[in-house]
């Protein structure tokens, strides 16, 4: 593959994050359950570019073993490649399972807890589901800093599809981090800023 | 006395979603995982017979200076011969004859690596020196019984058997390539082929003649009788 950058699966990967980022940005904008909902849409579009990322860096990883010395699916030369990150044994797996598995297991879980949020927005279990949405995502964020220590200061290679994984992680947390602020602060829906007021 | 005004709060559905929220969650990874495994299926890596061998990425050393190496940049078309040796092994220390016969005979059609782990049992303690020393055959140690040297620190390695070995030796020191390779112990051989299949394990006796010797599987895996 000749350059990472005009690969069409990272450019589709791009506009993911972008518009998710709308999503949320939209979002945070409007009042009430509105604004909620489309925040939450923000949210799950996050953890699904990060569920397709995370099979895309499978596949690699898949693919790399049987050509360790030239995959077929990313760039394995230059300064953001795949073949230096996801082609190196030594860092290319946790306890035996790849990178790309156990983020597809981690963003299952957060997609999850975001789309029962989002299908009943109201339910007495919303609060507990948002807690548990947060630090779930929190958890994955030491494992975030070790790849990304590892991309940098020990194998000198940027992994482009690892990258779009770890910014959704963090465009994920953004969003719950905000909608937590947002139920706390009564602007989860109308009807709360009424009572607000009332009070 | 205040009264206390009734707060209004919208009501959650009357059917729980989180079973509907489950099921579409399995639903996308199922997906996700199917597409995946149809466009790069995962492939069988392991030490077993038929499978891909585990790659590593090593320092090795062939004389000179340590080296890092990555196996699966070593095929060349050619059988591997994969040796796990320890220098402290006493069994080690008896291969090293058979090692530089099998050398002598085969070095045109198979390339040998030897991968040194250092087990877990007291008295073990090699070092790269000890490694250098016991393929170079040059002195380490004393034949005092004082932890010094190879075979468990009783011999000088400058004495093992065999002529001083001319192959690749791979630093394993802290046995994570023999963790990968399911190391029973040591010495342990495997054979891979051109392209980094195991098509030899020591340990699956079942999938060979009876009894088959490492170099009577290189002659049967060279075509020879």
């Amino acid at each position: 593959m000749a350059s990472v950058f005009t690969d069409p699966v990272l450019l589709f990967f791009v506009a993911a994050l972008l518009g998710s980022s709308f999503l949320f940005v939209n979002g945070k904008s409007k009042d009430g359950a509105e604004g909620t909902l489309r925040m939450l849409d923000g949210s799950l579009a996050f953890t699904i570019t990060g569920i397709l990322a995370s099979g895309w860096t499978w596949v690699i990883y898949n693919d790399m073993v049987r050509n360790p010395l030239g995959g077929e699916f990313c760039a394995t030369e230059g300064l953001v490649q795949c073949g230096s990150v996801i082609g190196d044994p030594r860092y290319n797996n946790l306890f035996g399972m790849s990178w790309g598995s156990l983020g597809l297991a981690a963003f299952a879980a957060l997609f999850f807890l975001i789309l029962c949020i989002r299908m009943d927005m109201h339910a007495k279990w919303v609060g507990n589901y948002i807690n548990y949405a947060w630090w779930m995502g929190l958890a994955g964020v030491p494992f975030l800093f070790l790849l990304i220590g590892i991309e940098i200061f020990v194998v000198n290679h940027i992994c482009p599809f690892c990258t779009v994984a770890h910014l959704a992680l963090i465009g994920y947390l953004v969003t719950v981090w905000r909608l937590r602020e947002r139920r706390e602060n009564s602007a989860w829906h109308r009807l709360q800023r009424l009572n607000q007021l009332l009070d | 006395m205040a009264r206390r005004r009734r707060r209004i709060e919208p009501q959650g559905k009357d059917e729980d979603v989180r079973l509907m929220a489950g099921l579409i969650t399995a639903g996308v990874i199922s997906i996700v995982l199917v597409a995946s495994m149809f466009i790069a299926p995962p492939a069988n890596v392991g030490p077993e017979e038929g499978s891909l061998a585990p790659d590593f990425i090593a320092s090795a050393y062939t004389g000179g200076a340590w080296e890092e190496v990555r196996l699966s940049e070593i095929y060349d078309g050619r059988l591997v011969y994969i040796n796990f040796l320890d220098t402290d092994c006493p069994y080690c220390w008896e291969e090293g004859t058979e090692l530089s016969n099998m050398h002598q005979a085969f070095h045109e059609d198979v390339i040998f690596i030897n991968v040194m782990v250092s087990l877990e049992i007291v008295g073990h303690d090699s070092s790269r020196e000890e490694v250098q020393a016991f393929r170079d055959k040059t002195p380490f140690g004393d034949n005092e019984n004082n932890g010094d040297g190879c075979y468990s620190g009783r011999k000088n390695c400058a004495e093992r058997p065999g002529e001083a070995h001319t192959w690749m030796y791979v630093d394993d020191l802290t046995n994570s390539i023999a963790g990968d390779w399911d190391l029973p112990g040591t010495p342990f051989s495997v054979i891979l082929d051109g392209e980094g299949t195991v098509v030899w394990n020591q340990a699956q006796s079942d999938n060979h003649p009876p009894g088959e010797e490492v170099g009577n599987a290189l002659v049967r895996l060279l075509g020879g009788e």
